[in-house]
């Protein structure tokens, strides 16, 4: 007999896997049940700038996306194909509840629009500024310039400072060996 | 029990014969290499471009452009990724066989998302710059600040120094 639940998952998650090579190795995985403990493992680094986390962020919800289809799928109890046959066997294990199946869709659902919503925030927290490439560009030509300008002032002002420095030190010297009558005066 | 020798060096070694007596009678080192190169049978390229969407062969979702509107058009793709999601649902109960159209829409929408991202790199790239260079400036005033200081200090301390010797 054929159950649908079992044609579904056969056919469908198995190809279920973006070939895009920036997915997470981990996501190519489509039939892995990532438990909420494994999930708070990999936790991202705080200090990831924003793009990386963006990035971090569509793969999570891809695999959360995936994860609900699967569960869901996987614990789905089978339906009636036609009346000409009979009703499918009740479920002998009562651990599957009608309360569990009911709760489950909720719940994965709610966490999928979360990851959405996650995704949203980091979208608006992204600092793009107007302006486009020439800006930037014009900006940095502008800010090198500028950097050269110092860059000689302070070498400027570098040169004069040895310069006294050297003086003073003979200056000392001088004094010193008057001090000391080390050597005759001129 | 055959051993093997080594393999000889190779034949150039004799260029460098003279090399500490004088540096210029050796050859130059190879020049760096620029544009398409085979390297271990895959030809790689020396320009780091992101390639584009149409060009690996995926449909792009959000319009072409010099400007685009990154937040906006990453906020439609995101919107349009629950909607096929959602669809995805909705054939899943209704009819299952056809599940592999929405899948397909569904991983097109991803890859969208990824080059968008990956094409925001360039723009990071260049704030990071800007950024180092304002710092660079603002480090470098303030050491034109503390030498300047620190000159007027020790010639206000030579001049002291005089006025006590000539006292004397």
């Amino acid at each position: 007999m054929i159950l649908k639940k079992y044609f579904i998952t056969y056919f469908v998650f198995p190809q279920f896997i973006s070939p895009h090579r920036h997915l997470h190795p981990r996501a190519t995985h489509a039939r892995r049940r990532r438990t909420r403990r494994a999930r708070e493992r990999r936790r991202r680094s705080p200090g990831m700038d924003i793009i990386s986390q963006l990035q971090e962020q569509v793969n999570a919800v891809a695999s959360i996306a995936f994860n609900t289809f699967g569960t869901l799928q996987r614990d789905a109890p089978p339906v009636q194909l036609s009346p000409n046959y009979p009703d499918p066997p009740a479920n002998p294990n009562g651990v599957e509840d009608a309360a569990t199946l009911a709760e489950q869709p909720k719940l994965l659902s709610a966490e999928l629009v979360k990851a959405a919503k996650q995704f949203d925030a980091l979208v608006a927290a992204l600092p793009l500024t107007e302006g486009g490439e020439e800006a930037q560009l014009k900006r940095i030509a502008e800010l090198q310039t500028e950097n050269d300008a110092i860059g000689q002032e302070l070498q400027k002002q570098l040169e004069a400072a040895e310069k006294e420095l050297r003086q003073v030190q003979e200056l000392f010297g001088q004094a010193v060996d008057n001090c000391l009558n080390l050597k005759k005066p001129d | 029990m055959a051993t093997a020798t080594y393999p000889p060096p190779p034949p150039y070694y004799k260029l460098y014969k003279e090399y500490s007596q004088d540096p210029d009678s050796a050859p130059a080192p190879p020049p760096p290499i620029e544009g398409p190169y085979v390297l271990y049978g895959a030809s790689y390229t020396t320009d780091d471009v992101l390639p584009g969407l149409e060009e690996q062969g995926v449909r792009q979702l959000y319009p072409k452009g010099t400007n685009i509107d990154f937040r906006k058009e990453l906020r439609s793709l995101n919107r349009e990724l629950q909607l096929h999601l959602l669809e995805l649902a909705d054939v899943l109960i209704e009819r299952p066989s056809q599940y592999a159209r929405r899948v397909e829409d569904i991983s097109l929408i991803f890859k969208n998302l990824h080059h968008l991202l990956n094409s925001l790199r360039p723009h990071q790239a260049r704030a990071t710059l800007i950024h180092i260079l304002e710092l660079q400036i603002q480090r470098r005033k303030q050491a034109v600040e503390d030498i300047k200081r620190r000159r007027e200090e020790a010639q206000r301390l030579v001049k002291e120094a005089l006025g006590t010797l000539n006292g004397q």
